[in-house]
C-alpha cells in the first residue's frame, strides 16, 4: 500500500497560529469541518494554479486534463467565483469555464466553446456530476458546505506520521454519497483523506492529499488523489505554479474574459 | 495551394518545440477524414441537381488545419488554415477558416480580420445570429463547428460598468452556403427547370456595409441581450427574368432583437425574439422577396442525472402580410401557414469518464410536418484521435424547411487527430 502521504515539506514549526493547542480538548466536529472547509477552499484572497489531471483506468490507460484554474473569494466562506481555462486535450483546448458559486444555491456556469465562439449557460443543478471526466466532482473542486451535513468526531489518529481528526459526515439531505470520514490535519486543517461511502453503505471513493506544501503561508494540498475504489479508476491531480493574493480583478470573472481570456488567467 | 503545403511542412518541422516557445508561439491543428453517405435516394432529380441521383456519397474528404496563434500581453493572433481535399469531387481547396487580429484596451477589445461570431441563445434555431452559415456543410453532417463561417469583419466591443456593447462592420458580404444547382445535394427549388442562372452580390459597395448591434448585460442573474442589424437576407431569393433566367439575389433586411437566459427551475431558461425587417417587401406584395416576420423561442435544459442533460424549445415564426403572399405567390412557391411552429428535443449521455458521448436531437414543426432526427455516437479513442458516427434523417412535404432534404438523408463518419 502507498503512503498516504508522501512530500512533505515542513517547517520546524509548523503549528499555525490557526491550531487548536494540543493539550486542550478536541473542538466540536463542526467547527473541524468548518475550519477545514476554509482551509481547503477559502485561502487567499484569490488563487491561480497550473493543473494537471491524470485520468488513470484500471488496466493504466492514462488520458490528461491540463487546465489553468483562478479563484477569487467574494465573501470568506461563502460566494466565490472560478476561471477555467483548458490547455490540453486538443479536443477541449481554449475551452473556457466561469463559475460563480453560491452559498445554499446552484451556481451560475457558463461554458465558452471556442470552435463556435458562443458563451452558454449550462445546467447546474447536480453538483456531483463528474469534473471534466475525473474522478472528482464538481463538488470537490469548489467545495461542500459544512452545513449540508451532519459531523461526528469519532476519534483522533495520525496519518502518515500528522495528527488528525477523524469526523464522520452524514448528508442531510440525498446525496451522492451516505457517508463520509475525514481525517483532518489538526495543525494546518486541512483533510488529508477522506472515504466516501455510497447508498449501500460500501466503500465507494477515497481521496487523499498526496503532498502539502506551504505556499504564502497558506497549507495546500498540490498533489491531490482520488480513487474510485469500486472502478479502479483513479484521479491524480498536480497543482504547478501555484500562487495567492495576485490581486485577480472581479472583472477577470467574467464573460468578457472567456471570451478572451487575458495572460492572467491561461498562465 | 503550393504556399499551404510548406506553412504545414513547416508546422510539422516545428511541432515540438521547446515548452516555452510552445507558449509563446502554439502551433495545433488536425487531420481528419469524413464521410457521408446517401441513405435515401432522391425521388426524381431535375437537371439542376442530377448529381443528387447519380452519386452515392454526399461528402468525402480529407482535412488538414494548422492553427497559428502568437499572443502578447495586449493582443493575439489567430489564424486556422484548412487544407482541403474531396474525394467525391476530384478537388483540392485551400480556406482561411478564421484569420484575425486581437487588439485588448484597457474597455475595449478589437477584432479585425475573418472572425466567427454567434449570437443568441437557440439550439439550431437561429433568430438574431444574422452571421454566415454553411447549411451544406450541416446537412452534409460534418461536425457541428463548420455550420458557423467567417465573416469578414471588424468588431468592436466596449465594456462599462458591466455592460459590454459589441459593434460588428461587415463591409464584405458572406452569404450563407446554402445547396445549389450542380451540387451533390438535393433540395426544393421552385425554378428547377430553368438551368440559366446569375447570382447579384450586395458587395463591395461601402454603403451595403452590413452593420450589426449588441448591448448585453447580467440583470437580476440573467444574461440579458439586445441586438440590431442592418444588412441583407444571408439566404439568397429567387426571380425569373425574360430568357427564362433565375435570378438570385440577397434583399434588404433588419432585425431587431432581445434574448435572456437564467437559472431557474433547477435548469437553464432561455429567451429569445426578433423581429425581421424585410425592407425591400413591408407590403409582403412581392412574392420572390420573403416577408418581414417575428421569431419567438423558449428553451429549458436541465441535467437529469448526472451526465444525462436533456434540453427543449419552443419556436414560432409568424410571417407578417401572409395573406398579400397568398395572393401574389406563383403556384410552384409552397404555401402553408402564417405561423410556423417548431419543437426541439435534446438528450446527452456522456459516458466512460467523458470520452464517449451519446446524443439525440429531433425536430419537428407539428403544423408544416417537416422534421430532421439526428443521433450520434463520438468517441475520444485517446486524447488526440476522436471518432464519430451519426445520422442525419429529413422528413415532411417536398417544399418544406427540413423536409427538402429527405433525398440527403445520410450516415456519416468522421475521424479526427488532433495535435
Amino acid at each position: 500500500m502507498r503512503a498516504p502521504l508522501v512530500g512533505w515539506i515542513l517547517g520546524a514549526m509548523v503549528i499555525g497560529a490557526g491550531a487548536w493547542p494540543a493539550s486542550a480538548q478536541a473542538p466540536p466536529a463542526e467547527e473541524i469541518m468548518r475550519r477545514a472547509h476554509l482551509a481547503m477552499y477559502y485561502p487567499g484572497e484569490d488563487m491561480r494554479a497550473r493543473i494537471t489531471m491524470r485520468l488513470v483506468s484500471k488496466d493504466g490507460g492514462e488520458r490528461v486534463r491540463e487546465m489553468t484554474m483562478a479563484r477569487r473569494t467574494v465573501r470568506e466562506g461563502g460566494e466565490q467565483r472560478y476561471f477555467v481555462f483548458f490547455h490540453r486535450p486538443p479536443d477541449v483546448r481554449d475551452l473556457a469555464f466561469l463559475v460563480w458559486k453560491y452559498p445554499g444555491r446552484d451556481d451560475d456556469r457558463w461554458l465558452y466553446v471556442p470552435a463556435l465562439k458562443l458563451v452558454r449557460r449550462i445546467a447546474a443543478s447536480d453538483r456531483h456530476t463528474s469534473f471534466v471526466g475525473s474522478d472528482f466532482s464538481y463538488e470537490d473542486v469548489s467545495g461542500r458546505e459544512p452545513e449540508d451535513d451532519t459531523h461526528k468526531l469519532l476519534r483522533e489518529e495520525p496519518v502518515g506520521g500528522r495528527e488528525a481528526y477523524v469526523v464522520e459526515s452524514v448528508p442531510k439531505e440525498s446525496a451522492d454519497f451516505s457517508r463520509k470520514l475525514s481525517w483532518i490535519d489538526r495543525a494546518m486543517w486541512l483533510p488529508l483523506k477522506e472515504e466516501y461511502y455510497d447508498r449501500r453503505g460500501d466503500l465507494a471513493r477515497v481521496y487523499t492529499a498526496e503532498e502539502v506544501k506551504e505556499v504564502q503561508g497558506f497549507w495546500s494540498a498540490v498533489k491531490r488523489s482520488m480513487r474510485n475504489v469500486q472502478s479502479g479508476h483513479r484521479t491524480d491531480a498536480v497543482f504547478d505554479d501555484l500562487r495567492y493574493n495576485l490581486k485577480l480583478s472581479p472583472e477577470l470573472f467574467s464573460e468578457r474574459a472567456l471570451r478572451a481570456p487575458p495572460a492572467e488567467l491561461t498562465r | 495551394m503550393r504556399r499551404c503545403l510548406w506553412l504545414l511542412a513547416l508546422a510539422a518541422s516545428i511541432a515540438s518545440p521547446k515548452p516555452a516557445f510552445a507558449e509563446q508561439f502554439p502551433i495545433h491543428g488536425f487531420v481528419q477524414a469524413a464521410s457521408s453517405y446517401r441513405l435515401i435516394r432522391p425521388a426524381a432529380c431535375p437537371p439542376t441537381q442530377s448529381l443528387a441521383c447519380e452519386e452515392p456519397f454526399i461528402l468525402g474528404e480529407g482535412r488538414a488545419r494548422l492553427e497559428l496563434a502568437p499572443r502578447g500581453e495586449w493582443w493575439a493572433l489567430n489564424t486556422k488554415t484548412e487544407l482541403i481535399y474531396d474525394a467525391a469531387g476530384q478537388d483540392v481547396n485551400v480556406d482561411l477558416r478564421e484569420g484575425y487580429l486581437d487588439l485588448r484596451f484597457p474597455a475595449l477589445d478589437l477584432r479585425i480580420g475573418r472572425q466567427i461570431i454567434t449570437w443568441g441563445v437557440g439550439d439550431l434555431i437561429f433568430i438574431n445570429d444574422v452571421f454566415p452559415k454553411d447549411w451544406g456543410a450541416f446537412i452534409s453532417g460534418l461536425p457541428l463547428e463548420y455550420l458557423k463561417k467567417g465573416s469578414d469583419a471588424v468588431s468592436a466591443t466596449a465594456h462599462w460598468a458591466g455592460t459590454s456593447l459589441q459593434l460588428v462592420l461587415m463591409p464584405h458580404f458572406v452569404a450563407d452556403a446554402v445547396p445549389e444547382a450542380g451540387g451533390r445535394l438535393s433540395f426544393f427549388d421552385p425554378a428547377a427547370a430553368i438551368e440559366t442562372r446569375t447570382t447579384d452580390d450586395p458587395s463591395p459597395s461601402i454603403e451595403h456595409t452590413q452593420v450589426a448591434l449588441r448591448a448585453s448585460r447580467n440583470l437580476f442573474g440573467w444574461d440579458v441581450s439586445l441586438s440590431a442589424y442592418r444588412g441583407f437576407f444571408l439566404s439568397p431569393a429567387g426571380e425569373v427574368e425574360p430568357g427564362p433566367r433565375l435570378r438570385l439575389f440577397y434583399p434588404p433586411l433588419n432585425v431587431y432583437g432581445a434574448s435572456a437566459q437564467g437559472s431557474a427551475l433547477g435548469g437553464v431558461l432561455s429567451f429569445e425574439a426578433g423581429y425581421y425587417d424585410s425592407r425591400s417587401d413591408r407590403s409582403g406584395r412581392n412574392p420572390s422577396v420573403p416577408n418581414s416576420s417575428i421569431g419567438l423561442l423558449a428553451g429549458y435544459q436541465r441535467e437529469i442525472v448526472p451526465d444525462l442533460i436533456v434540453s427543449g424549445q419552443y419556436y414560432v415564426q409568424v410571417t407578417q402580410n401572409y395573406g398579400a403572399y397568398l395572393k401574389t405567390r406563383s403556384p410552384a412557391m409552397p404555401a402553408c401557414c402564417a405561423a410556423r411552429h417548431v419543437l426541439t428535443l435534446r438528450l446527452t449521455r456522456l459516458l466512460f469518464h467523458q470520452t464517449l458521448r451519446l446524443g439525440l436531437f429531433v425536430l419537428g414543426s407539428p403544423n408544416e410536418g417537416d422534421w430532421y432526427v439526428n443521433p450520434e455516437a463520438s468517441y475520444q479513442v485517446t486524447d488526440a484521435i476522436s471518432a464519430s458516427l451519426g445520422f442525419n434523417f429529413f422528413g415532411g412535404p417536398p417544399w418544406s424547411p427540413y423536409g427538402q432534404f429527405k433525398g440527403d438523408s445520410n450516415a456519416h463518419a468522421v475521424l479526427r487527430y488532433a495535435f
